[in-house]
């Protein structure tokens, strides 16, 4: 292995992750400099179960009508997260425990997760250069984070296996994207899963109080 | 701007038909409003006592009268002012009376 | 992936219409003169916009703010884009869109420094304030339904209602907006209302019920001390239709009940919050609560009317900085309570009409009142049916938000009101009942547009009707 993928593999993962917490920290200290008002009136639910049922949203896809009538688009969603997140291990597994790769199954296991993520990429990008909803508000950020996830997606594939003497090419490609892609994480739609416990805590929490969330079990049976 | 036809003049409605220029209401205009906003056919004279009773009290005071007084002037019970004027004292009546679209959410 | 044309936008292009502010300051109304209520002055509104963004922004808000990923999920749960599937500009994430592009501009960070990036953007001129306002005041009801509907949790309808206060602390407001807040502020009440109206209708409808029921012992008191429940009404029942007055006056008659309504701070409506001044929200709300407290009564109870409840149950507390202490509940929770322990008896024969019911967005998706006007419902109907979608998931009576007040927004209210009327007629009923006074007059628009051969009827009225032999005998 050369001293400049050591580097990549190593060094540069470090130096880039300490970047984005950084970033993150003080994204999160101007988050928090926004004010919240306290709530004055008697409940009519529970706080916390609101809150819990809303943070829960990304795994109860039956809970929204609008992932409820699309299950494909959201078979799609979990599948290109699934992906996000074994690109994102591999790039710990490989420098630091390359053992786990050594088993073929295993390394199969990855690339096809991450495969099935390039490409629900590829349709996600067709949907949002076709679609006139999403072409009226996508920014270039939006286009951009999308074909870069993509790229990142391919050069993992084809790193995972994790064979640096059959052509250095891939695995630089792929720690090099992923530098990157954590530098430029903090200033990009990409960083929505920062915010995401927030908006689903707040708004959990409001309904929650209201009693408008989770929805009563037994609302059929009431009569 | 919408408008509606009466006798060659085009007089001006807003997007619910209450006339823009409330002077510019007739009686011919009141059966032309009646018709096309009310459904109504003809009015009788129980409907021309609540319209002039309404004109009235507009021109008087610049606001639409309450429908207590509107019931207390003519006489009728509530629900006749409704049965008289299905879409009820201030979409129907006061709009075929000729006056604006009273302030608020109704 | 779908392939259409884009249609041009049906954004409604309505001016800024200021002759009522004009005359409001040429009369030197005290709500003008004291700056209560604000009118338009030419000047640096941009610049006082952005001010009043970043400033007033909220945490739950600026997160709404950075927090969508255009994902387009939105779209479809929005009656405005589902009637007009080929205009972007109808979808909630287009609209939100424009008050978040200047948020990534001015308080958001890579929006500074490199705008074109994100697709931030700015306003320039008053001309693109008022084509915000026809875009938050005009093309959304704020039914929150995209907000249930967001995998992300953006609140795109408390979105817009933040926008809203924006401009209307410029005076850059639809003309019914401007004058109803006018009339709240110097009477207290939407309708401006006076005391005098007020106090002859209720004995009118005092009257009305002691004839029906042949005894002087009905009474609406007014200003009595150490009741039970402080009955607030919302002014459309004292100018335009005292029926539901009588109603809740009849059962509380039979119910025994220990009531009065109080000479000021009847009013339980609420246009701050449609116009998104919290001020005047807290002003009316505050009203309430004060009266209450100089009544000494032991609980709220609110008539039937969407905004109203939300804004008077929960939302006026927060505004007013006012603590709650005493109950403070919708009339049809009263009523249920009425029926649940026996005291008016019902008899659901008398009410043989299929009904349906139509969850109002203030009551069901912000609030907490789903399966109670059910339960009552059943009781007193003999043929209760469901629309579908319903409950929390329910569409718009698309007369919500204060478009009723809005005329300039109405042809395009009712295109939108498509989806209601098919889900109206699906139904099969002749009634279709609601908690609300604003859903009653949009459900009854959208009957009359759409000829449907049905009518509107609230929860007291069906009550009312199905009362049986009274259980209290004076």
């Amino acid at each position: 292995m050369s001293s400049l993928l050591r580097f990549f593999e190593n060094e540069l993962q470090i130096a880039c992750l300490a970047f984005m917490a950084v970033v993150y920290a003080v994204r999160l200290l101007w988050i928090f400099r926004f004010k919240t008002r306290r709530d004055r009136t008697f409940p009519a639910g529970d706080e916390r179960a609101g809150a819990g049922y809303s943070l829960m949203n990304i795994v109860m896809p039956g809970a929204m009508e609008s992932t409820r009538k699309r299950p494909f688009f959201y078979a799609q969603f979990v599948v290109f997260h699934l992906g996000v997140a074994a690109a994102i291990v591999g790039t710990f597994i490989i420098p630091y425990s390359p053992g786990l790769f050594g088993r073929a199954a295993f390394v199969r296991l990855f690339q096809a997760v991450v495969g099935a993520a390039f490409a629900v990429g590829l349709i996600r990008l067709g949907r949002r250069l076709t679609n006139p909803v999403l072409r009226s508000v996508s920014s270039p950020d939006d286009y951009f984070s999308l074909v870069l996830l993509i790229v990142w997606f391919g050069t993992a594939v084809l790193a995972l296996p994790n064979r640096p003497e059959r052509g250095e090419g891939p695995l630089l490609a792929y720690f090099g994207l992923t530098a990157f892609f954590l530098a430029y994480v903090p200033f990009s739609k990409i960083c929505h899963y920062l915010y995401y416990p927030f908006t689903r805590y707040y708004l959990g929490r409001s309904l929650g109080h209201r009693g408008a969330l989770p929805p009563a079990r037994k609302a059929k049976e009431l009569a | 701007m919408p408008h509606i036809e009466i006798e060659g003049v085009r007089v001006e409605v807003n997007e619910e038909g209450f006339l823009i220029h409330p002077e510019e209401w007739s009686e011919d205009l009141a059966r032309v409003l009646a018709k096309a906003e009310e459904g109504l056919d003809e009015l009788t004279p129980e409907h021309w006592a609540v319209i002039t009773y309404i004109r009235g009290y507009y021109v008087d005071k610049s606001l639409a009268p309450m429908v207590r007084k509107m019931c207390q002037a003519t006489g009728f019970p509530l629900m006749k002012i409704y049965d008289l004027f299905p879409s009820g004292p201030a979409k129907g009546a006061c709009k075929v009376a000729g006056l604006p679209k009273p302030d608020g959410c109704v | 992936m779908t392939r259409r044309r884009k249609a041009p936008s049906a954004v409604v292009d309505s001016p800024l219409d200021t002759r009522t502010q004009a005359k409001a300051k040429e009369d030197r109304r005290p709500s003008v003169v004291e700056g209560r209520l604000k009118t338009y002055e030419p000047g640096n509104n941009v610049g006082r916009f952005l001010d009043l963004l970043a400033g007033r922004i909220s945490r739950p808000l600026a997160v709404s703010m950075t927090a969508c990923v255009h994902c387009g999920l939105c779209a479809e749960s929005c009656h405005y884009f589902l009637t007009h599937p080929d205009d972007p500009t109808m979808t909630p994430v287009w609209k939100a869109d424009q008050v978040r592009k200047i948020f990534k501009r001015h308080v958001d960070w890579a929006g500074r420094i490199v705008p074109w990036w994100v697709k931030a953007g700015t306003l320039e001129s008053d001309e693109d304030l008022n084509r915000l306002k026809n875009i938050v005041f005009g093309t959304c009801s704020a039914c929150r339904r995209c907000t249930y509907n967001c995998p992300m949790g953006v609140d795109t309808g408390l979105l817009v209602r933040f926008a809203r206060g924006l401009l209307t602390e410029l005076g850059i407001v639809p003309e019914g907006v401007f004058n109803v807040s006018r009339d709240q502020w110097e009477t207290g009440n939407q309708m401006a209302v006076s005391e005098d109206d007020y106090l002859e209708t209720l004995a009118w409808m005092r009257d009305e019920v002691r004839t029906e029921l042949g005894t002087d012992a009905v009474d609406i008191p007014v200003d009595k001390p150490d009741c039970d429940i402080l009955y607030t009404i919302n002014p459309r029942e004292i100018k335009f239709d005292p029926r539901s007055i009588a109603h809740a006056a009849k059962i509380f008659h039979l119910a025994g009940a220990s009531w009065t309504m109080p000479k000021w701070g009847w009013d339980q409506t609420n246009f701050g919050l449609f116009s998104g001044d919290d001020r005047l929200g807290a002003y009316v709300a505050r009203n309430v609560y004060e009266a209450a407290d100089r009544l000494r009564a032991k609980r709220i109870v609110i008539s039937e009317c969407g905004h109203g409840y939300r804004s008077t149950r929960w939302e006026g507390y927060t505004w007013a900085d006012f603590e709650q202490t005493r109950p403070t509940e919708s009339v049809v929770v009263t009523v249920k309570r009425y029926l649940d322990e026996g005291r008016i008896a019902v008899d659901p024969a008398r009410n043989p009409q299929p009904v349906t019911f139509h969850d109002s967005c203030n009551i069901a998706r912000s609030g907490d009142l789903i399966e109670e006007p059910r339960q009552v419902l059943r009781r007193v109907c003999a043929d209760f049916r469901e629309m579908h979608p319903n409950r929390r998931e329910n569409f718009c009576c698309t007369g919500g938000g204060g478009l009723l007040s809005m005329a300039e927004y109405r042809p395009l209210r009712l295109e939108a009101a498509k989806i209601k009327a098919d889900q109206l007629r699906a139904t099969g009923a002749t009634l279709v009942c609601t908690m609300c006074h604003n859903c009653v007059d949009g459900l009854n628009d959208v009957i009359k547009h759409y000829k449907l051969p049905m009518k509107v009827v609230q929860v007291l009225e069906l009550v009312s009707g199905a009362l049986a032999v009274p259980v209290r005998k004076d």
